[in-house]
């Protein structure tokens, strides 16, 4: 049994008398720890079946099963219980609250699970600063790059160490060289806590640096094939990236160390 | 999500928008305080027809006659110990204070050495001196002892003056009047230092023996010597014209002096003694119609300001609810503005509110994030109101009667002026709650709309 089983999905939308299959009978395993690429064009319906797989809309026909729970058959309710303790999303747009700070923002599923502000706070704080944003800790996003924005997103979504990460064309709103920092970040996250990361993009260059793409072409599967490559482009005068992975690396040892004394 | 958590959000998102939220909240603020004022002013004309009815009497004392027949009686039914005592022991009755007349009995009084100051005829009362300052009798002088036995007496406040001074010849009567200088009149003597006698007369002897100017020997049959410890204020005594010239004296001795005046009259055949009104102080207003009716089943003539009172206190409420009326309209209009901001600000919150859907925000954690703001809103304009409307109070009543020509109305005879506005505590705390459970209830609409914001919204690109 896989991390993630998609069984026969299917999406019809109703516009007036005429039927849209936006999905038609897709069905996929993903394993835990994947890092798997939704590639398609504008209108191929790999948003909707990011949705879906998110709990986001309701489907037609088939199934979705995360960790042997059938999502398809949850109530708002239970699906709300659901996000709060098995996802993580990045959005395209980021989509911070403006009204609060980056720890804030980070800490936010945290609060929505009830967690004291205090211990919140402490984590959020620590996962800025694993994205490299321990100088923007109490800034705004209005007062952030594109780049500094989306790390606050990554930081967010994986706060709780979900155990599926949905990110919906995270660096569609950020230049190349932004988009590359961005991505290093979130791939080296998910790998380093062995998250299952779905990436929904229309990007080829942004597939590179996941372990499998799935290629949907007007609501079907057109292929499905580990990634070459696995092994990213190295990015030319990342020398801000390098500094994160750098520490992000340091780490990543002293916390083995810490672990190997505990 | 913790309680405090949700506040904190509901708060930051009014904060966000702080002009807006401000006017929604002046709404509120008008609206409650618009309540409460009017509310006020209608406690305050409560507080003056109370006052203005205590003037006529107390509205907690039923008077019972002995000497008013009902419609349909043919007689009046009297007073007696036996209806005293069933009276005495109805629910709610907590003081009596029977009045038995001597009327009809010619008893004199004199005061000073060598009874100096006399009077023919003293308006004798039997009472029970106990239940005096309840029944709404002030002192002017003295108190009331404790045991107060057969040879206390009790002086009106005018009775002093109604002696003659049988050591001249001219200028032997006086009156209350103003002098000159500004002062009262005194009479001639102070009853509460002097000895004072009553005497009992045969009253045939008595008048003829008057008329020839035989004050020394007329009449008298039997004295007492009396001690003055107390003069009425008839002022304040609550309308008992009594307070005026009469002499009180315990129903004991009311009695004996009834008997000892049949006696030396040689009456066989005296029935008991009239008592010619009782008064029946009721624990609470209230319960005035409910024991004024038991009474009249006994079959008395009962009168009380229950009636003036009721018939007053209609026309007022009627009044007050056309003035809270009015008040909640602009209330109502308040609530309407709470959930228009409310929707307002969901339209413009719609991504928000689909972000925290999708990061796992409960649905019930999000309908009471709006609730909050709501009643935060009703709140604080309540609060707000409630502080304005003490200003206003305060103003009215400061400035308010002189300047509406409501004068007549709030001030009464000795020259205070009553509250226009009174805003007690409960109100306080009504005012708070309603505009509390205004916003609440203003709220609900607007949250069940963001709980129903798909969190596809979130995914939404511009």
């Amino acid at each position: 049994m896989s991390f993630i089983e998609v069984d026969k999905l299917r999406k019809v939308y109703r516009l007036g008398n005429e039927k849209v299959v936006a999905l038609d009978s897709i069905s996929l395993n993903i394993e835990k720890g994947e890092i798997c690429c939704i590639l398609g064009t504008s209108g191929s319906g790999k948003s909707t079946f990011l949705n879906m797989l998110a709990g986001l809309e309701k489907a037609t026909k088939g199934s979705v099963r995360i960790a042997g729970k059938n999502i398809t058959a949850m109530t708002e309710k239970q699906l709300a219980e659901f996000r709060q303790s098995n996802t993580g999303f990045i959005f395209q747009s980021y989509n911070l609250l403006p009204s609060m700070d980056a720890v804030e923002n980070v800490a936010m599923p945290l609060m929505f699970k009830g967690v004291k502000p205090a211990e919140r706070n402490r984590k959020a704080e620590k996962m800025l600063k694993a994205v490299g944003l321990s100088e923007r800790m109490h800034h705004r996003p209005t007062q952030m790059s594109g780049g500094q924005q989306q790390r606050v997103g990554i930081a967010r979504a994986l706060i709780s160490k979900p155990p599926v990460v949905f990110a919906d064309e995270p660096t569609g709103n950020l230049d190349t060289k932004t988009t590359a920092e961005v991505m290093e970040i979130v791939v080296k996250m998910c790998r380093k806590h062995n998250l299952t990361l779905i990436l929904v993009t229309h990007d080829n260059d942004i597939a590179k640096y996941a372990d499998r793409i799935v290629h949907i072409v007007d609501g079907k599967i057109e292929s499905d094939y580990p990634n070459v490559s696995i092994v990213p482009p190295e990015p030319k005068e990342l020398t801000d990236t390098e500094k994160i992975l750098k520490s992000l690396d340091n780490s990543d040892k002293e916390k083995e160390n810490k672990d190997e004394t505990e | 999500m913790r309680i405090i958590d949700i506040i904190g959000m509901s708060f930051k998102s009014l904060w966000r928008r702080k002009v807006r939220t401000l006017l929604t909240v002046l709404g509120v603020v008008i609206g409650s305080c618009a309540i409460v004022v009017m509310i006020s002013l209608g406690l305050g004309m409560d507080n003056a027809m109370k006052y203005y009815l205590k003037q006529f009497g107390d509205l907690n004392v039923i008077t019972v006659y002995g000497n008013v027949w009902m419609e349909g009686q043919s007689e009046p039914t009297k007073i007696t110990q036996e209806n005293i005592e069933i009276i005495k022991n109805m629910n709610n009755v907590t003081g009596l204070f029977p009045k038995m007349a001597l009327n009809d009995q010619m008893i004199s009084v004199c005061a000073g050495r060598g009874n100096r100051y006399r009077r023919m005829y003293g308006e004798v009362y039997g009472i029970y001196p106990e239940y005096l300052e309840k029944f709404g009798y002030k002192l002017k002088e003295g108190e009331i002892p404790e045991n107060f036995n057969s040879n206390y007496v009790i002086f009106g406040e005018q009775t002093a003056y109604n002696f003659f001074d049988t050591k001249k010849k001219r200028n032997n009567t006086t009156y209350p009047h103003e002098l000159p200088d500004g002062t009262m009149s005194e009479p001639f003597f102070n009853p509460m230092e002097e000895q004072i006698m009553l005497y009992v007369n045969n009253q045939n002897k008595y008048v003829e023996d008057y008329m020839w100017g035989h004050y020394e020997s007329a009449g008298k049959s039997n004295e007492y010597k009396m001690t003055c410890v107390g003069i009425l204020d008839a002022q304040n005594s609550g309308g008992n014209w009594e307070a005026f010239d009469g002499i009180f004296v315990s129903m004991d001795f009311a009695n004996e002096l009834f008997n000892s005046y049949n006696k030396v009259n040689k009456i066989k055949d005296a029935k008991e003694p009239e008592i010619s009104e009782l008064k029946i102080y009721v624990d609470n207003i209230d319960n005035v119609a409910k024991v004024q009716e038991q009474v009249e089943a006994l079959g008395y003539y009962c009168d009380s300001m229950e009636s003036a009172r009721q018939s007053m206190q209609g026309q007022l409420a009627s009044l007050e609810a056309m003035l809270g009326g009015l008040a909640a309209i602009s209330l109502f209009v308040a609530a309407i503005g709470i959930t228009n901001t409310m929707i307002m600000s969901i339209y413009e919150r719609t991504r928000e509110i689909g972000v925290m859907k999708v990061l796992g925000c409960k649905i019930k954690n999000i309908r009471e994030m709006f609730l909050i703001e709501a009643a935060c809103i009703g709140f604080t304009g309540g609060m707000a109101g409630v502080i304005l409307s003490y200003i206003i109070s305060f103003i009215f009543n400061k400035f308010g009667s002189s300047m509406l020509g409501l004068d007549y109305m709030y001030q009464l005879n000795d020259g205070t002026v009553l509250p226009i506005s009174l805003i007690p505590f409960w109100l306080v705390l009504v005012a708070l709650v309603f505009s509390t459970l205004v916003g609440v209830l203003s709220g609900f609409y607007p949250a069940n709309r963001a709980v129903k914001i798909s969190a596809l919204e979130a995914i939404k690109n511009e």
